[in-house]
């Protein structure tokens, strides 16, 4: 998208349009010649005033004056008697004549006004135009990185420049755009010129009042507070001090609206950075709270108890010291458990962890979740409905398999002793649901969202909650896989939880085995 | 050499947790010496010649997967390491680089006392031969005959499930690593092709478990490698 207007006036060929008018007398002429013994003179007249009307309209004022000078000498020799001769006897055809001239004169100038106007409105949507559009493309940029580049292209279609946009570093020095150049960036930025630039605040190089040897233009960015850049515009065939008005005022529009969108952009980051730095704080808060509750009751008991032997070990009998001693280990087994859920949750909000997908047999990922929590699972009826040969699927397996854990915990906590866990696997076209579900009280409605929150937990009272992190990690995971969970209520009462897991890719062959049995 | 009098080099640097290792193996009937940093317990291990090695991961001179490095440039001594949780991929190159087995932090004691004696015990049975006989639970398997039972049922194995199956059996009890495990069977060029290691367990749990999706005997260890069960 080019202007097409760019620098338009100078560009007009004058000569060409002198001959234009030339032509029309010509033809006029020639017309009322042969159409002499119908017209009268002042009919001819008026055909001439016709065709000024068409020159000063079309080609502007000049030619449309060169054609009324041309007109008087073909009038009086053509038409007004004598004939063939450039005087003229009849006065009425004198004054005609004289008429014509100052109607010329003032139409001429009429038109060339009314050319002007349209030219500066074709000029004003143009602008207006390209400026929608040049908004509309900011509007929807948000990295800074983009901005730019819709700067620098706008700029180029524009000016015919190429340009590039130069900012400070960390220590507010100016140094070279560190992405990749667009075609359209200028290289060779001279950045000793930028810098005085930036220091200054004022437009260099190109025939601008500083520097004006320097090829490329300089032009300060400035924003809400002060410069926070340069662009370097290189400007081949016309120098900054021929440039109009509008053109000024077009690249001043142009920095403004960009310099405008990085503002916008950096202070967007800026209360993104704010908004997390809260959330970190939230986080913390809540974390030390629950340190405070959940890890300082084990905590104290254990030290009572370890206390109690190691100062009055002597005088307590086997059956005593035996309750104290499992006291210490089951409340030690509680603490670690929190501290292992805390420092999970710390790595998964922490950005920590990378994926590290494999190929897994979906059967193996319940096989070793259950395994995990052999003992507790122990004396709790478990139905798994599974398909035989299920595809295999990528997943990262340790998580995977923590999200599973935390899953059936739950399961096994939540509901009473001897009511089955229901475990599912359900194929779909693009990838698998694993289903989990209890017979326990379920879920209230208004809290399906929310128990995947950090700290949340239903009822803040159950001495059997833990910390409130399970299934957030369970979420934090689920999500890391670009996968999903969700819960619901079972009919006739518990809760059940369906993970999705999506086939990314096709699962690869093997080649398989000369099947030679060993009998 | 008698079980109970055997000699554990415990290298690990928290002061308190070796006194409660050496406290609690003492009270087994082992000898324990230990060492705080790597290089100390590899001095050590070249002086005393300890039967067995608990190593942490996490050592304040040179890292832990260096010690067993070079340990195993000469010695095929068992090793132990303890590591922290989440260090799957610690624990992997640990085993790779020759550790026996491994425990995350925390675990009980009774729990490394199990593993410690199967792994005495595994040296005194087999001095580098081969095993005949494997039993665990209702499966039976006759490695010489290669005759696979579970119960009175005989199972056929392919040639590669029976291959997969007696690599498991020689580590019976212990943990063998994914890239183990693929090395051995299908070879050095197939370590990144996880997914036959996947199929192929699947089958075998297929053929030797009553329910496969609730292994009793061919353990996952995830993120590390498998388990088979040791029949004791």
């Amino acid at each position: 998208m080019k202007n097409p207007y760019f620098s338009k006036d100078t560009a007009e060929p004058l000569q060409a349009y002198l001959l234009w008018g030339i032509f029309i007398t010509l033809a006029l002429t020639s017309i009322s010649w042969l159409l002499r013994q119908v017209l009268t003179p002042s009919n001819i007249l008026l055909l001439y005033m016709l065709g000024v009307f068409f020159v000063a309209l079309r080609f502007g004022f000049w030619p449309s004056i060169f054609a009324t000078l041309t007109i008087i000498p073909a009038f009086a020799y053509f038409f007004a008697p004598p004939i063939f001769s450039l005087a003229i006897d009849d006065q009425e055809n004198l004054i005609g004549l004289l008429l014509l001239l100052s109607v010329a004169g003032v139409t001429s100038n009429l038109a060339k006004k009314i050319r002007h106007q349209a030219y500066m409105a074709e000029q004003r949507e143009w602008r207006a135009s390209v400026l929608y559009s040049l908004s509309k493309e900011l509007a929807e940029a948000s990295k800074e990185k983009e901005i730019i580049e819709i700067g620098v292209r706008y700029i180029y279609a524009e000016f015919g420049g190429q340009n590039t946009f130069i900012f400070p570093d960390e220590k507010g020095q100016l140094t070279y755009p560190i992405e990749a150049a667009l075609d359209i960036s200028l290289k060779g930025v001279n950045l000793g010129v930028a810098t005085w630039v930036f220091d200054h605040g004022e437009i260099a190089g190109n025939s601008a009042e500083s520097f004006p040897n320097e090829p490329a233009l300089y032009v300060p960015v400035n924003g809400v507070k002060g410069t926070i850049g340069v662009i370097a515009l290189g400007l081949e065939s016309i120098k900054i001090k021929d440039f109009l008005s509008e053109q000024k005022q077009l690249l001043d529009t142009y920095v403004y609206q960009i310099v405008h969108t990085l503002e916008r952009a950096q202070s967007a980051e800026v209360a993104k950075d704010a908004i997390l730095k809260m959330q970190s704080e939230t986080l913390r808060n809540s974390l030390l709270s629950s340190i405070s509750h959940d890890l300082r009751t084990p905590l104290a008991t254990i030290v009572g108890a370890a206390s109690t032997l190691e100062t009055d070990g002597a005088f307590l009998d086997e059956h005593s010291k035996r309750k104290l001693v499992t006291v210490i280990s089951e409340e030690a087994q509680r603490m670690s458990d929190l501290t292992i859920k805390i420092l999970e949750m710390a790595r998964l909000e922490g950005g920590e962890v990378v994926l590290n997908r494999q190929w897994y047999a979906p059967e193996e990922i319940v096989g070793s979740a259950l395994q995990r929590l052999d003992k507790k699972l122990k004396n709790r009826p478990i139905t798994i409905h599974m398909p035989d040969n299920l595809a295999l699927i990528q997943i990262d397996a340790v998580l995977l398999q923590q999200v599973m854990v935390n899953l059936l915990d739950n399961a096994d906590k939540y509901s009473p002793v001897g009511l089955p866990i229901d475990i599912s696997v359900v194929t779909m076209p693009l990838g698998l649901f694993i289903t989990i579900a209890d017979r326990g009280p379920g879920i209230p409605e208004q809290f399906h969202q929310k128990i995947f929150d950090k700290f949340f937990r239903v009822n803040d009272e159950c001495a059997q909650s833990g910390v409130g992190l399970g299934l957030s990690i369970c979420k934090a995971i689920i999500e890391a896989h670009g996968e999903e969970i969700r819960v619901s209520n079972r009919n006739g009462g518990g809760a059940l939880f369906q993970v999705y897991l999506p086939l990314l890719e096709l699962p690869p062959v093997i080649n398989e085995e000369v099947s030679e049995f060993i009998v | 050499m008698s079980v109970n009098k055997a000699l554990l080099l415990l290298i690990e640097d928290d002061p308190q947790f070796q006194m409660l290792l050496s406290t609690t193996l003492e009270n087994q009937g082992y000898q324990i010496v230990t060492a705080t940093t790597g290089k100390e317990g590899l001095i050590v291990v070249r002086n005393q010649q300890p039967n067995l090695i608990v190593l942490d991961l996490g050592l304040p001179d040179i890292d832990g997967q260096e010690v067993i490095r070079s340990l195993r440039k000469w010695s095929e001594i068992p090793i132990i390491v303890l590591s922290a949780r989440h260090q799957e991929n610690e624990i992997t190159q640990a085993l790779d680089n020759g550790a026996d087995d491994y425990l995350t932090k925390p675990f009980s004691t009774a729990v490394l006392i199990s593993r410690i004696k199967a792994l005495l015990r595994r040296v005194t049975k087999i001095p580098g031969g081969s095993q005949e006989y494997f039993q665990v639970g209702e499966i039976k398997i006759e490695l010489t005959k290669r005759l696979v039972l579970v119960g009175e049922r005989e199972v056929s194995l392919t040639p590669i499930e029976f291959k997969l199956l007696s690599i498991l059996i020689r580590h019976a009890g212990f943990v063998v690593t994914h890239r183990q495990l693929l090395e051995q069977v299908w070879g050095a060029s197939y370590i990144e092709h996880s997914h036959y290691l996947r199929i192929y367990m699947g089958h075998l749990r297929h053929k030797l478990e009553a329910d496969p999706a609730r292994p009793k005997y061919l353990l996952t260890e995830a993120g590390v490698g498998y388990r088979l069960q040791d029949g004791g």
